[in-house]
């Protein structure tokens, strides 16, 4: 099972804190899987065109996918996917 | 009047109160607010004066933007020798008062002196005056604000006062204006209580001087829609404030935990902005012409306020091991009443929570209070308003978490860099964010260098918060832009749409001197280095450009950045290259000639 975190206004798309899901092995397979869970304006916030969208961070066990490998960076059983809209603070 | 305001100077000893001109030089070269108050502090201060002395001198300063319609121009710096590190102090803050004072035609106030009983200082536009504040001490915040007002018949006027906290002289007092805002770091209210000062009152009513308004007009629009279109200020921090943050820093594991013994907290999405905004957010708040207005006004109970922000939910929060919101928001409202900075009230009392539960302090000094232990929501609540007064135990509380870990002997538990201390990002998981704290001219603080901006929220780029080898340069970087911004008057969050070329040409417009993008960082440059010369000056050894052991040695226990240190020692020798600095971190002559402070 791996755990997905919605936070900020991804939580307005997908009306939950957080889920499971199964039968994706990259971040990419993952977020589709999830789009075709939650909808289109859920998917319009989480991909451009084909492409992961610039308007959320995506960290699989607290690493930014930037750092990890980007779109396919690797997701298995007890990883812990967290999607966040664009924040920032002081 | 000049045109871009004129300097006040007032002796509280004396009561000689003068009017002096700004030089257009020093406000080219140090901008305004934090350099051109620094330029003055350290020309005018002599070596070794005792903070709390009425030798020590301390400055309200605008930038030439503060109240001239740029975006988010209320700020006004504090400036002054800290009473809690002996270093330089230069806390911004927004609210009103800042532009008020601006209308009233004043760029500057220097304060010199100590008033013989307490007073306050009633600016009416070009008429300044030393009034009796007897009436008004021992008044917290709010109390003083409503009360002066009426004092001076215009409830449009605005205050800028200290609380308990100040005129009791704790070195964790903040400066409050317009009841919320705080110019809350270093101990500045302290400072002002030692001259027995409770309040500046302001009313203008002259439209600050532009020097170009066309090019204003079209600088200012560029702005706005930069700013209306980034998703940072025109949506994050309107809908959740800065407590948006709370989650994203626990995921990524940076999240200091019990006085930095962890660095995630399972629980943290119930003190999360989120949780906030949806429980006890009543409305947003914005400072003096600002289209972010990340202010929350809240609610708890039958108490209403404003904040916390995010650096208060974990000071109180998770650093004190505590998970509601309620004790969270309460302790936040008591240090705005009470005038306390509320980073540094937090992290002592998690810093005395470690110390108790290791049996350092005993139960019997708490004279009956709570026990200091982590968790225990009563505590902090308590123990910060004991703070505010420093009554009781409340009184070693409020020396800071060094001088309290010092005193029992253990200033390792202490989280503070030169002293201050660190806010609400691990040094050990965001690499250089640390550095930042190690080298910041005022000790632990994120908003001199907020380099957590790339490392964790990927703007304006996305850096691994892990790796060290780049963040000499964008801690430099960082570093010198935000001096340009705290002295220009504008709030620091419009950096997250806008960049230093923005600010430069809003420089430009509001003063006709030419600047660029370029010039406004090599100002930022200037400023930060006579900060530096400042500190060295009074003593400073630059071994204190570190961290507190527990982040260089001791590996982040739990959580998603587990195992990871801090690799300040690696990163010190390539920032101290990249400043000019010699190798022991001394500004050479050279740099110091380039930037014309030799
Ligand atoms: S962004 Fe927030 S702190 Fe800055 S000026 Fe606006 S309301 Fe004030």
């Amino acid at each position: 099972m791996i755990k997905v975190l919605f936070f900020a206004t991804i939580r307005d798309y997908t009306n939950e804190k957080e889920t499971t899901a199964e039968g994706a092995s990259s971040v990419e397979g993952l977020l589709r899987l999830l789009c075709a869970r939650y909808g289109p304006e859920f998917e319009a916030e989480v991909f451009d065109g084909g492409k992961i969208s610039d308007r959320v961070i995506v960290l699989v066990n607290g690493k930014h996918i930037a750092h990890t490998g980007g779109p396919l960076t690797p997701v298995k059983d007890g990883d812990t996917i967290a999607v966040f809209p664009i924040i920032g603070g002081g | 009047m000049d045109k871009f305001g004129s300097i006040v100077r007032i002796n509280l000893t004396t009561g000689s109160i003068k009017k002096e001109s700004l030089c257009e030089k020093t406000m080219k070269e140090f901008i305004g607010g934090r350099g051109y108050a620094t330029k003055v502090l350290y020309d005018e201060l002599p070596k070794g004066t005792d903070p709390l002395s009425p030798e020590n001198k301390l400055i309200f300063a605008n930038g030439p933007l503060t109240g001239k319609g740029a975006p988010a121009s209320g700020r006004y710096m504090v400036v002054t020798k800290s009473p809690l590190n002996n270093y330089i102090a230069s806390s911004n803050s927004g609210g009103f008062w800042g532009a008020e004072l601006a209308r009233a035609g004043w760029f500057m106030i220097i304060l010199e002196g100590k008033a013989q009983k307490p007073s306050y200082i009633w600016i009416n536009d070009d008429k300044v005056e030393i009034r009796d504040a007897s009436a008004f001490w021992g008044l917290d915040s709010h109390e003083t604000t409503d009360k002066l007002l009426a004092a001076v018949g215009d409830d449009k006027a605005k205050v800028a006062c200290i609380g308990p906290a100040g005129e009791r002289l704790s070195k964790l007092a903040s400066v409050m204006n317009d009841k919320n805002r705080a110019a809350g770091r270093s101990g500045v209210g302290a400072v002002m209580g030692s001259k027995n000062l409770k309040a500046i009152v302001v009313k203008g009513s002259s439209r600050p001087h532009v020097e170009n308004q066309d090019e204003m007009k079209s600088v200012l629009a560029t702005a706005m829609e930069k700013l209306k279109t980034n998703p940072v200020t025109s949506q994050g921090l309107p809908t959740y404030g800065t407590a948006v943050l709370v989650n994203i820093i626990n995921q990524i594991g940076g999240y200091p935990y019990k006085n930095w013994q962890g660095a995630h907290m399972p629980e943290a999405d119930s003190q999360s902005g989120e949780t906030l905004a949806r429980d006890f957010l009543t409305k947003r708040y914005s400072c003096y012409a600002c289209p972010i207005g990340c202010g929350r006004v809240t609610k708890v109970g039958d108490r209403e306020g404003e904040g916390p922000e995010y650096e208060s939910i974990f000071s109180f929060g998770v650093c004190c091991g505590v998970e509601p919101l309620e004790p969270i928001i309460e302790a936040n409202y008591l240090c705005n009443e009470y005038g306390l900075d509320t980073i540094s009230a937090g992290v002592t009392i998690a810093a005395a929570m470690e110390l108790y539960e290791k049996g350092y302090i005993k139960k019997e000094e708490l004279e009956g209070g709570p026990e200091l232990k982590f968790g225990n929501a009563e505590a902090v609540t308590y123990w910060t308003k004991k703070m505010g007064l420093v009554e009781g135990f409340g009184k070693k509380l409020a020396m800071g978490s060094y001088a309290l870990c010092e005193m029992y002997g253990h200033p390792e538990f202490s989280m503070t860099a030169k002293k201050l201390e660190m806010p609400a990002y691990d040094g050990r998981a965001v690499q250089g964010i640390g550095l930042n704290y190690a080298t910041s001219n005022r000790g632990g603080c994120h908003v001199r260098g907020y380099t957590t901006s790339p490392e964790v929220l990927g703007l304006p780029q996305k850096l691994d918060p892990a790796e060290y080898q780049s963040k000499p340069t964008w801690v430099k970087i960082f570093q010198d832009l935000t001096a340009a911004i705290d002295s220009s008057g504008m709030c620091l969050f419009t950096s997250f749409a806008l960049g230093a070329d923005d600010y430069a040409a809003f420089l430009k417009a509001a003063t006709g001197f030419e600047y660029d993008g370029a010039e406004a960082l090599k100002a930022g440059e200037r400023i930060w280095n006579i900060e530096r010369l400042f500190n060295l000056r009074e003593g400073m050894d630059t071994a204190e450009d570190t961290l507190p052991a527990r982040l260089l040695n001791e590996p982040i226990p739990e959580g998603p950045a587990k195992g990871m240190v801090s690799h300040l020692p690696e990163m010190l020798p390539e920032y101290y290259k990249l400043r000019g600095w010699d190798s022991k971190g001394i500004p050479t002559t050279g740099k110091l000639e380039e930037l014309g402070l030799q």
